[in-house]
């Protein structure tokens, strides 16, 4: 676990040094499409805790989350409608359920208890 | 220690979404602090970013026609100074010609005084005068020997001037003159000596009336300004419709 971490907070330093900017077109589509990506590392982690991790699955996800994200939002754009808001509140339900679970396995990983039961928060 | 695919997809994933994340912090931090919005208003931005471009056009096109506008107005401007240096320079002129400048140049002086002869008993003294009409006499032959300015007696002789007498006086312009005569004229003094001592002329007359008269050319005499003026209650310029 300590690996993707690291990578994480290497991803980050990469950007903050590189002096790549986003585009001011596709920052709307980019702040979706990070969304995604975050729901989808969350996805799989929570997988990996839960010992049912499929690479395909996770790799797929992120891709077809990320382009589907960015796409809905130009969707949204061509017909001027705010159709971004619905992947915003979907990814972020996902986001919050994950860390949930995420948190649920770590508190049963750390005191070895059994997980509780589904439902709470 | 084996590399497992979890890892592997994690990290991949872990590295492109730190560093997309961290780019886009950037690139909204920059907005904010460039445009004091934040993305999600930059349609907004834009559409009075355009607005400002068409009215800077529009602006620009203004004020391309007011520098055309102050060009022309300059060459107004310049026409009309032309203009009035024109009419300066005309009404210095009239000024000059009409005698309400001092002016000098070459000329001629010419004195006359009442006669020296002593009288007969029983003579008439005015014989031995001069006479307004005598220093009339020398004024036109002047003028009419092409002199341009005269003067008696420091009296400049304009339009107007009419001299005469009252009693042993002789008035021009309404001041008094008193013997000798110095008659003061510019111009060539060649002509005006030919035109003043012309034979049977009025200074021949006078000095056959043993009248002491001199006539001498200047290299440069002074006449004074004609300090009178002039009044036209009555007559009034004839509109020739111009």
């Amino acid at each position: 676990m300590l690996v993707p971490i690291l990578g994480l907070l290497a991803g980050l330093a990469l950007g903050l040094l590189v002096s790549f900017q986003v585009p001011l077109t596709y920052v709307k589509y980019s702040a979706i499409a990070i969304l995604a990506a975050v729901d989808t590392l969350l996805g799989g982690v929570r997988a990996q805790f839960e010992g049912r991790f499929d690479l395909r699955v996770f790799l797929s996800g992120f891709a077809v989350n990320t382009v589907f994200a960015a796409g809905l939002t130009a969707l949204g754009d061509l017909l001027g409608l705010d159709i971004y808001l619905g992947a915003v509140v979907a990814f972020s339900i996902r986001i919050f359920n994950n860390i949930g679970f995420i948190r649920r396995d770590l508190i049963s990983l750390v005191w070895k208890t059994a997980p509780l039961e589904a439902g709470e928060t | 220690m084996m590399v497992r695919s979890w890892q592997i997809g994690l990290t991949a994933v872990a590295v492109v979404g730190g560093f997309v994340l961290a780019v886009q912090v950037r690139t909204e931090h920059l907005i904010e602090t460039n445009l004091q919005v934040t993305s999600g208003r930059l349609g907004e931005v834009a559409y009075h970013y355009r607005q400002a471009e068409q009215r800077q056009a529009a602006l620009r096109d203004r004020l391309a026609e007011l520098r055309g506008q102050i060009a022309d107005e300059e060459q107004q401007a310049a026409a009309g100074r032309e203009a009035t240096a024109a009419l300066a320079a005309s009404l210095s002129e009239m000024r000059t010609v009409a005698g309400l400048t001092p002016v000098h140049g070459p000329g001629v002086l010419v004195v006359i005084s009442d006669s020296t002869r002593p009288l007969k008993p029983g003579e008439d003294p005015n014989l031995v005068l001069v006479h307004y009409s005598d220093v009339h006499a020398v004024v036109a032959v002047l003028f009419a020997g092409g002199a341009e300015a005269v003067a008696v007696n420091g009296e400049r002789i304009v339009g107007t001037t009419g001299i005469s007498c009252v009693g042993t006086t002789i008035l021009a312009n309404a001041r008094r003159l008193a013997p000798p005569y110095q008659i003061e004229a510019i111009g060539n003094p060649h002509t005006l000596q030919a035109a003043a001592t012309a034979r049977g002329g009025i200074l021949d007359e006078l000095r056959a009336f043993d009248f002491p008269v001199t006539v001498a050319a200047q290299s440069d005499v002074q006449l004074p300004a004609y300090s009178g003026t002039f009044v036209h209650r009555f007559a009034m310029p004839l509109d020739t419709g111009r």
